[in-house]
């Protein structure tokens, strides 16, 4: 019985990238996650520290299912999703553009490269008293900040990944007839989309990040905002409850963003799972 | 139908930088209308630069390059090319990497996956039509990128090495389907290989280059007329004994060239 068991998740373990894997073998994968949870849940329960500094996981789980109940808890995780995912989309969309002709175009090249060198590693947080007095209280300030936060990793991704099309694919697809027009989308932007993703992928945290950041900083709703008004109240049980939300919202969309890349980038070699 | 004619053909690269290379000088080669014309020559001698110079990717330092009697100015689809590491689109599986020459001149959908079968099958690739070259060995990659030039049917055969990854009864598989489908379809071929034997058997004349900077040391004649069968030229004394002779002047070279110089 065991045995066939541990064979079964081996088996699933390997079918792939895209099949939804057994509670089982989700079970083995985060069996640390598993040992913090029951090692906080019985330290809470001991009372070694009072609930008021560490709740135990139960409340804090009772405390998620009654706030959602009360339905602020879900609509300020939508408004932080909503401006993560905003400004995310904004900053693909503004970002990849920008990267390639970065790579392509020498003018563009002269204008953002400083532009870029000295804009990443500043912390673009620091920049929200301005966007406040710019851009107002609500959503546009969260937004426009995270999209710039985004656009950075992404531009810098897509660049280097645009120089580094190999050659060899440019000329042959010049070879079999392809116009110097049609090159970057025929052959320039599949060969980036890799490098695009990578940073998309590093962007994504960025964007919750700054958006909660920001929600914390100025309110306005949202999981940031959420969490600071229950500390301020003493209710430690819905701090830990919005704290478990937003790990749990990271989680979920850093895993759609892997799906999605196994997706597009089926081709890849990276795909491929016979390996192993 | 065209001929190439190359005229006192040099090439530096990076002549503005620290280390400009000289790769090849004083080249000057006519290669007639339905030639097969084979080079040979030690690694680093600048074969490839010469065929991506005949393809129109890289610009001449000196000298000029006609094809059909018009100076090269830009790549082009008269001119195929079977680069030597197979630059394939990793994106698209085998059969859109044949059908991608042919979609860019136009032809009708129906008709270019007709043609790309049929030259898949060439390659004995029947059945990998739907893997992407991630899936495939480097001999599969190899005979892919060779369909996918001969789909599209160019006047102008450019082949750098185009089955060097490939064992030695696959590669007499490919020689065979090469020389039917040059003697069927009347191509120029230009064809840069480092087997002797493969190239006085396949070529007409076989072009012997120096160590770096490459110039053409010599020019063999290697056409083997009178003769029943592919095992009856292979087996002949001719056969053996213009190969030695290629062989022996391309050791030279090789010696010349010694391990520092690379
Ligand atoms: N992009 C480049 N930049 C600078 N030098 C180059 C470049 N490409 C080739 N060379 C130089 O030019 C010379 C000829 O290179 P080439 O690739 O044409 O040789 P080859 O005869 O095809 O060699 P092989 O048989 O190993 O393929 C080499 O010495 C190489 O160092
Ligand atoms: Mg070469």
């Amino acid at each position: 019985m065991a045995v066939s068991d541990t064979q079964a998740v081996a088996a699933t373990g390997r079918s792939g990238g895209l099949a939804v894997p057994s509670p089982l073998v989700i079970l083995k994968k985060y069996y640390s996650v598993l040992l913090l949870i029951i090692v906080w849940e019985v330290v809470a329960r001991l009372n070694l520290v009072t609930p008021f500094l560490l709740p135990s996981v139960s409340s804090i789980l009772k405390g998620v299912y009654k706030a959602t109940l009360e339905a602020d808890l879900i609509r300020d995780t939508a408004l932080t999703t909503y401006r993560a995912l905003l400004s995310f989309c904004v900053a693909l969309v503004i970002a990849v553009p920008i990267g390639i002709s970065m790579a392509r175009i020498r003018v563009i090249h002269w204008f953002f490269d400083p532009i870029v060198s000295i804009g990443f590693p500043t912390p673009k947080i620091s920049f929200l008293p301005i966007f406040i007095l710019w851009f107002g209280l609500f959503d546009r300030p969260k937004i426009f900040l995270a999209t710039l936060a985004c656009t950075f990793p992404i531009v810098t991704a897509t660049y280097l990944g645009t120089m580094g099309v190999d050659k060899y694919l440019l000329w042959s697809a010049r070879n079999m007839g392809t116009s110097e027009n049609s090159l970057l989308r025929k052959v320039i932007f599949p060969a980036t989309l890799p490098q695009v993703l990578n940073g998309a992928q590093i962007a994504m945290p960025i964007s919750i990040i700054v958006v909660i950041v920001s929600e914390m900083l100025m309110g306005g709703g949202g999981l940031g905002n959420y969490i600071m008004v229950a500390q301020r109240f003493a209710d430690s049980v819905s701090v830990f409850a919005g704290l478990l939300v937003i790990s749990v919202l990271g989680y979920l969309l850093q895993k759609i963003l892997e799906k999605v890349r196994a997706l597009v980038l089926h081709w890849h070699e990276e795909t491929q799972h016979e390996s192993k | 139908m065209a001929d190439i004619v190359a005229r006192n053909v040099r090439k530096i690269y990076n002549p503005d930088k620290r280390y400009p290379v000289l790769a090849i000088d004083e080249v000057s080669l006519e290669v007639r209308e339905n030639e097969f014309v084979a080079i040979v020559g030690p690694s680093g001698c600048g074969k490839s630069t010469l065929l991506y110079m005949v393809a129109g990717f890289l610009d001449l330092t000196a000298g000029e390059i006609k094809v059909n009697g018009k100076p090269v100015e830009a790549p082009g689809p008269d001119r195929g090319i079977v680069f030597q590491h197979f630059a394939l689109f990793p994106w698209k599986t085998v059969l859109r990497n044949v059908t991608y020459g042919l979609e860019e001149q136009k032809i009708p959908k129906a008709e270019r996956e007709k043609i790309a079968r049929k030259h898949i099958d060439m390659v004995k690739l029947t059945g990998f039509e739907h893997h992407y070259p991630s899936q495939l060995s480097g001999g599969m990659k190899q005979r892919v990128a060779i369909a996918r030039t001969l789909a599209f049917d160019p006047e102008v055969l450019l082949m750098d090495e185009p089955f060097g990854a490939l064992d030695a009864q696959t590669r007499g598989v490919m020689q065979e389907e090469l020389l039917s489908i040059w003697s069927k379809r009347k191509k120029t071929v230009l064809f840069v290989t480092h087997d002797v034997r493969e190239a006085v058997y396949l070529a007409d004349r076989v072009v012997i280059m120096t160590a770096r900077p490459g110039r053409i040391k010599e020019i063999v004649d290697t056409k083997f007329a009178g003769y029943k069968s592919t095992e009856e030229v292979l087996e002949s004394a001719a056969f053996a004994q213009k190969t030695h002779q290629i062989w022996k002047s391309v050791r030279e070279e090789v010696d010349k060239a010694g391990p520092l110089d690379g």
